[in-house]
């Protein structure tokens, strides 16, 4: 019987490996090219824009107004909504996988929502509730807590718009593992808290770390939500991707330019080591 | 099974991608005119490109449907399309420089327009139109709550403790830019507490303000609607705004300051684009129709136009919601934009650049 | 020294259990709350804000040619964006997986980068490329076609981030399946066409269908590139969202909250989609 590859000779009389590897060239070659022209094209046009000039354009970027500060809000609260998010995500994930309850399913579902929401709509959403001018809002304001055009406003954009993301790398950490070793540990007279902290935080310790940088690197470029919700003040709640948009519509791309490289290349390292600590995580397990 | 499944989800996609870019293709270019090499033959159904700054959407609510059934009637009933483009005056003169289609410009500022014509884009001198050029005026005002609680009167006032000012953020709007200059002029011109031509009062009232801002906008309207959202006790705005915002049943309260400056605000052709897209005689015609007795009393009916003479503008319309001004002055008492921006706004040393620095840090 | 206790008496288990059935509760509650301040209470504040002055604004909205237009747009350009990253996605995935050459880690790496990139960053760089002094933009700009403030700009930086969904969805499924079912088709005669579209495709039927979902829904919410490209045309290159946006600067709030439940309630069922597709894709897994 003959082969795939000997009918194939038979029939065009070239070699059955040269069809083969061009095949596999032209594939490479299309997918090479996908990707240099989408995603390697416009970040060198990026880095060659922002730094054309040597670090003058990120020095300018600096002295404009509210634009260190902004740099500084974005990293500050960024990290604030990866705290936040790494305690509730493992929570809602612990929840998900540990109990049985009525509505586990819808509650799974809701984690996700942010995923399918545009971000324009999360920030309509926020606004319409805790808005200056609504009854929460204004009951809240009373309190001296400012949700819209505040800090605060820009933490609750970031963590709605980032909530899945621990919840789904600590999700099928937790499946994986064996009940029966926490079942052992609760026999043997240990609390649920020490089990908790010496059997599982350390099987999930790196999917919540992978998690919370990738709450991180979101949160580092959010737009929608936040621009919305949080008054775009220089010096107070002006974030970077705003002081961006600002700086790129203010005849001055190249610091826009400057300041976007900056942030992409922290963004881009913090994924990075994300990945590879999910590999690393993947290879324990095998 | 399978197979079908896999052959029905394929015919799908390439129906779906087909689908897409078909249509794609004939989304655009409905009403494009077309130039071909020296020949310019204007469409049926011509579409001018309107790029605007972010406060008069409204006044051209009214005015473009009123010039389209007046095009429609002097050429046979041809109707003109018109696609408008909205956001701060800067924004958007940055966009056309850097190929947005754009027509016909309205923005807030000259500067605005100058750098337009300094890319190219307009080769003509646009200040030789009637009113150089100027479209619509208004005036600097404060805008307070209901019965003006505070008893503001002037720009000093707006320096006092306790006072939480809205205006919007210099660096990103046209209109703060006017905002800061009123009371900088203003103090200059011996008002507002200060000595005539007193520079350290002035830049002292400059500074008193900045401490008291509450938040910058990024634009004029946003501004306004922060302030009506029940943000701070004053907003330094337009006075059309105001008007603009009483139309829409709000509660806004304008307070004149004795001596405010006339904002004047800039329509031109962006001929290269027109002559390039073979519309040049609906833009000329638009343009000259914005001059037009008609168009001035829209203006007028939504608190836009104060005359453009500045005797004119300085006596207002008492009887049509436009109050006398008691000193009333331009830029040009100032050197013009390219010296404000350089004195107040450019960045490090403008004065109004580190009043916002220092207040805010 | 073990902090494990000793066995313990029956009646301190029945006060262990009722501690654990409080913790289990409290954890809940938190959770819970969480999800309610965050995410329900404000679904519910859109529906009920924009549907309380009644359906004549409703109607209003629906009948006012920038909006359906808006909507037009953004499923015109969701349509270009899923197909072309569907396609390429599954390209680039099987070279990842079933190919090993030099550059692969610098490939791999530069699927993740739109993850990293703020999508302002991406409209910037779209200008950068294509508009006055860019590089590409005398090419264009002599044959007449208009790149930025123009429909073909809002699809590129749409397509740029969605790109990572599908290729990430995908790459595992073919990493899991392995080359055996392929090969075994190969080695009976199909060809290679036919070995793709009959054993390969509907073995990763579920991992590109949720992938796809994703990338649909991410597409459709797409703001902080499309606003920088866009040039804000009404009736032109405004988006659903660019509407909603403009809507509330413009004081019709009304309008606003009805086009943005729409767009809440479409994502809804996307949802569904990547939940079903998500669900299909784990028993897969388990099978």
């Amino acid at each position: 019987m003959a082969s795939a590859a000997e009918t194939v000779e038979r029939r065009r009389g070239i070699s059955y490996r040269t069809i083969a590897r061009l095949r596999h060239g032209s594939l490479r070659g299309i997918a090479i090219l996908y990707l240099a022209l989408m995603i390697a094209l416009p970040i060198a046009a990026l880095i060659d824009k922002g730094f054309e000039r040597g670090l003058t354009s990120l020095r300018e970027a600096f002295a404009y107004p509210g634009g260190k500060e902004a740099i500084i809000l974005t990293l500050q609260m960024s990290a604030l909504a990866a705290t936040v998010n790494a305690l509730f995500g493992t929570m809602l994930a612990y929840a998900l996988v540990r109990y049985r309850f009525r509505g586990r399913q819808l509650l799974s579902a809701i984690v996700d929502l942010p995923l399918a929401i545009p971000t324009l709509v999360t920030g309509v959403m926020l606004g319409v509730l805790y808005g200056p001018n609504t009854v929460l809002g204004k009951a809240l304001a009373s309190a001296g807590i400012k949700v819209v055009f505040a800090k605060l406003g820009i933490l609750v954009a970031l963590c709605v718009v980032t909530l899945p993301f621990v919840v789904r790398a600590v999700q099928p950490v937790l499946l994986e593992l064996d009940p029966a070793e926490e079942e052992a540990a609760q026999t043997l007279g240990a609390s649920g808290w020490t089990t908790f902290r010496k059997i599982v935080l350390p099987a999930i310790r790196p999917a919540i770390a992978a998690g919370a940088l990738l709450v991180f690197a979101r949160s580092l470029g959010e737009f929608g939500s936040v621009v919305l919700v949080s008054g775009n003040m220089p010096f107070k709640t002006l974030t970077a991707p705003v002081l961006i948009t600002q700086l790129a519509s203010q005849f001055k791309p190249d610091q826009a330019a400057a300041v976007a490289a900056v942030l992409f290349g922290i963004s881009f390292m913090v994924v990075l080591v994300t990945t590879r600590l999910v590999r690393t995580q993947k290879g324990r397990e095998s | 099974m399978r197979p079908r499944f896999v052959r029905g989800a394929v015919r799908v996609l390439v129906f779906l991608a087909a689908f897409a870019l078909v249509a794609a293709a004939c989304g655009g270019g409905e009403g494009d005119s077309t130039a071909s090499g020296g020949e310019c033959t204007m469409a049926e159904n011509p579409a001018i490109y309107l790029v605007g700054y972010s406060t008069p959407r409204e006044v051209y609510g009214k005015i473009i449907p009123a010039f389209q059934s007046m095009w429609k009637e002097k050429h046979d009933g041809q109707s003109v399309t018109f696609y408008e483009s909205w956001a701060g005056s800067t924004t958007q003169a940055q966009n056309v420089i850097n190929g947005q289609r754009a027509d016909v410009v309205v923005l807030s500022l000259s500067s605005d327009v100058e750098a337009i014509r300094e890319a190219g884009l307009i080769t003509y001198d646009w200040t030789k139109a009637p009113d150089d050029g100027m479209v619509s005026t208004s005036v600097v005002v404060f805008d307070v709550r209901p019965g003006n609680p505070l008893g503001l009167e002037d720009f000093d006032d707006l320096t006092d403790p306790g006072v939480e000012i809205l205006t919007p953020d210099p660096a990103v709007s046209g209109g703060a830019r006017w905002n800061l200059v009123a009371a900088y002029g203003a103090a200059m011109r011996g008002y507002a507490g200060n000595q005539e031509g007193d520079e350290a009062g002035a830049t002292a009232l400059i500074n008193g303000i900045a401490k008291n801002i509450l938040t910058l906008d990024k634009s004029a309207r946003d501004s306004i609607q922060n302030f009506e959202s029940g943000n701070g006790n004053v907003a330094i705005t337009y006075e059309n705004e105001v008007k603009t915002a009483n139309e829409a049943g709000l509660p806004d309260e304008a307070v004149y300051p004795p001596s405010t400056i006339l904002i004047e605000n800039p329509a031109a052709i962006v001929d290269v684009n027109a002559r390039a897209g073979c519309v040049m005689p609906v833009a000329k015609a638009f343009v000259k129709f914005l001059h037009s007795r008609e168009a001035k009393e829209m203006y007028e009916s939504v608190g836009f136009l104060r005359p453009t003479d500045l005797a004119e503008a300085r006596k207002g319309d008492p009887a049509n919601g436009f109050p006398p001004i008691h000193d009333l002055w331009t830029t040009a008492d100032f050197g013009g934009w390219p010296a404000l921006d350089e004195l107040l706004f450019s960045i490090p040393d403008g004065i109004a650049t580190k009043a916002i620095a220092e207040a805010a840090g | 020294m073990s902090d494990i206790a000793v066995p313990v008496a029956p009646r301190d288990a029945a006060l262990r259990r009722r501690r654990r059935r409080l913790v289990r509760a409290g954890l809940l509650a938190a959770c819970l709350t969480y999800l309610a301040l965050l995410l329900v209470a404000p679904l519910i504040g859109v529906a009920w804000t924009a549907l309380e002055p009644g359906w004549g604004v409703v109607r209003g909205t629906f009948s006012h040619p920038d909006v359906l237009h808006a909507f037009y747009l953004t499923a015109i350009i969701t349509a270009i964006t899923v197909v072309v990253t569907g396609f390429f996605g599954v390209v680039v995935a099987w070279v990842l997986v079933r190919q090993r050459f030099l550059g692969r880690g610098l490939l791999n790496a530069l699927v993740d980068t739109p993850f990293a990139l703020s999508p302002v960053t991406v409209g910037l760089a779209c200008v950068l490329l294509f508009g006055r002094g860019g590089w590409f933009h005398e090419f264009f700009a002599a044959r007449g076609i208009q790149i930025v403030f123009a429909l073909p700009s809002m699809v590129l930086v749409t397509i740029f981030i969605a790109i990572p969904f599908v290729i990430r969805e995908v790459q595992p499924v073919l990493e899991e399946i392995g080359t055996e079912e392929e090969d075994a088709s190969r080695t009976l005669g199909a060809s290679v066409t036919q070995t793709f579209f009959r054993v390969t495709l509907p073995n990763i039927r579920w991992g590109l269908l949720y992938g796809v979902a994703l990338s649909t829904a991410r597409s459709m919410g797409e703001i902080g590139a499309v606003f920088i490209v866009s040039g804000l045309i009404m009736g032109r290159t405004e988006t659903a969202p660019l509407y909603i946006w403009r809507a509330l600067e413009e004081r019709q709030t009304a309008s606003a909250y009805v086009v943005a439940l729409t767009l809440a309630a479409v994502s809804i069922v996307i949802l569904a989609a990547i939940e079903w597709f998500k669900h299909k894709r784990i028993r897969e897994d388990e099978a």
